[in-house]
């Protein structure tokens, strides 16, 4: 008797939360939806961009770099790409090559050349490779991103905030993002971190390039149609810009906007962790965390003594001060605040 | 003498003869050490670099006693060919070693001499000679990535420190 109405009860409690998650998911398009709904448009802008140069017109590429000097390079209009420059050139080329510097500018590795240019390939090792630097945390912080976008299960929303331009000496990357309201209680154990990191070492594995794609704002404007965040940030992007256009990557199946070009694919990173989700407060759109993390590459990697260290050194929250963006910000916060500065 | 075999084997005579005999081999070091003082930096063979460079040091003790002091003055004249080199060495290299008690020559080892002979060769220097380095430093690169994320540790560890004291 006092089974059965027990029975009753949580029948009619599951009933009622299956009819309200019912209703909450179809009031907010599915994760997949959205996911492809994106894909599509970037292929489909991908796709009319590669059909502006139908019939075939060559460009003259001269290469600059030690050993290379006034090698000079045929290529195609629109269709070449530093690594197929590269792949012209040696294994050593393209499997350490990072960032393309043409006439100056830098290039992402996947991007098509428009024009006869002199190119540089960066790699990680040279005499000055900030640029290099700069542009693997930003990926990273992208990696980070999409990890986050794909980690948590169908139910919570995601949402992932500009990701703040941090210099590489700070110690971590980072990621904002807003998750549900349902997560604001939640605080990340040693064992969510880890499978955070996880699925970021299952997409290096994969070897994913990052596409890039120059687009006008209104394009990107309908790629991420389903988010308002986003909107705003194509937004101050394409002001920024000079020629107000915007570069969108995508990475698999996960579309993204970043300030700066990325390196060319994941497998560039080797020791990848997620060391800390911190939480900053209320924002505009719903508890304002932050993801960190800390990555080396293939090429330079830490003895794990010395990878010990840096990592506990980017479980601590790096400070971030909006008011200066290209300028290196404060030292990251410990906490004890510092007294002599 | 007696004819022994003892004066045939010649199981540890650490003396080395160089050239047509004694008077020969002293003038052939006469010449390496004026071109060591002249170029600071000469080419020979192994065993002739590590002849001269017991002379070259006890030269240079004795330039550093002062060119009014008699013997001094006696030794770079005998030793040094060519006149010109005498105020150098007094005025230049004596002054350079003056808080060096010894070693201010460095002795490297070359590849073999081309020709047919194959000879052992060897690089002889002063110390301190304006040349480039005989084994050049190789400097770590401070902007590789991982060098700049140590570098936020060390500052960040001083920084922890200074606020700690």
């Amino acid at each position: 008797m006092a089974t059965r109405s027990a029975c009753r009860a949580l029948e009619r409690r599951f009933a009622s939360a299956a009819a309200a998650a019912a209703a909450a998911a179809a009031a907010r398009p599915l994760v997949a939806e959205v996911r492809s709904q994106r894909n599509a448009v970037f292929s489909r802008e991908q796709a009319r961009q590669r059909a502006l140069y139908p019939r075939i017109e060559k460009i003259e590429v001269s290469m600059q770099g030690p050993g290379l000097d006034g090698t000079l390079l045929v290529m195609n209009r629109g269709m070449s790409t530093p690594l197929s420059c590269a792949r012209h050139l040696t294994e050593y080329h393209v499997n350490n090559s990072v960032l393309a510097l043409v006439d100056g500018e830098p290039w992402p590795l996947h991007q098509p050349l428009t024009d006869s240019c002199s190119m540089t390939l960066l790699t990680f090792k040279d005499s000055d490779p900030t640029l290099a630097n700069q542009a693997y945390w930003r990926s990273c912080a992208a990696l980070l991103g999409q990890v986050l976008q794909t980690a948590f299960k169908d139910d919570y929303t995601v949402e992932l905030l500009s990701t703040p331009e941090v210099p590489v000496t700070s110690g971590a990357f980072c990621c904002d993002v807003a998750l549900d309201p349902q997560l604001d209680s939640w605080t990340p154990s040693e064992e969510s971190l880890r499978s955070l990191t996880k699925g970021a070492q299952q997409l290096i594995h994969k070897d994913l390039p990052w596409e890039p794609l120059e687009v006008a704002p209104s394009v990107a404007l309908e790629v991420f149609s389903h988010s308002r965040c986003k909107q705003e940030e194509v937004e101050e992007k394409a002001a920024q810009h000079p020629k107000g256009r915007v570069t969108l990557y995508r990475c698999g199946d996960h579309v993204l906007l970043s300030a700066g070009p990325l390196v060319a694919r994941t497998g560039l990173c080797s020791q990848y962790e997620v060391t800390a989700l911190h939480s900053l407060g209320q924002g505009p759109w719903g508890l304002h965390r932050r993801a960190q993390g800390l990555s080396l590459p293939l090429q330079l990697q830490a003895h794990h003594t010395v990878w010990r260290k840096l990592r506990q050194r980017a479980e601590k929250l790096v400070e971030v001060s909006r008011l200066e963006e290209a300028a290196p910000p404060s030292p990251p916060d410990s906490t004890p605040p510092p007294t002599s500065q | 003498m007696r004819l022994t075999l003892r004066a045939l084997i010649s199981h540890g005579r650490v003396a080395r003869k160089m050239g047509l005999g004694p008077e020969s081999r002293i003038n052939m070091l006469r010449n390496l050490l004026t071109g060591l003082v002249r170029h600071e930096r000469i080419e020979t063979t192994t065993a002739r670099a590590d002849e001269v460079r017991f002379y070259a040091e006890k030269l240079v003790d004795y330039a550093k006693r002062g060119d009014t002091d008699e013997k001094a003055m006696k030794m770079a004249s005998f030793w040094l060919t060519e006149k010109d080199l005498v105020p150098k060495l007094f005025n230049v290299l004596a002054p350079r070693f003056e808080t060096h008690s010894k070693g201010y020559t460095r002795m490297a080892r070359l590849p073999n001499r081309d020709n047919l002979d194959r000879a052992k060769m060897a690089v002889l220097e002063y110390k301190g000679n304006p040349f480039p380095p005989l084994y050049p430093v190789k400097k770590d690169n401070e902007l590789t990535l991982i060098n700049q994320l140590l570098r936020g540790y060390r500052e960040d560890r001083a920084q922890q420190l200074a606020t700690k004291a």
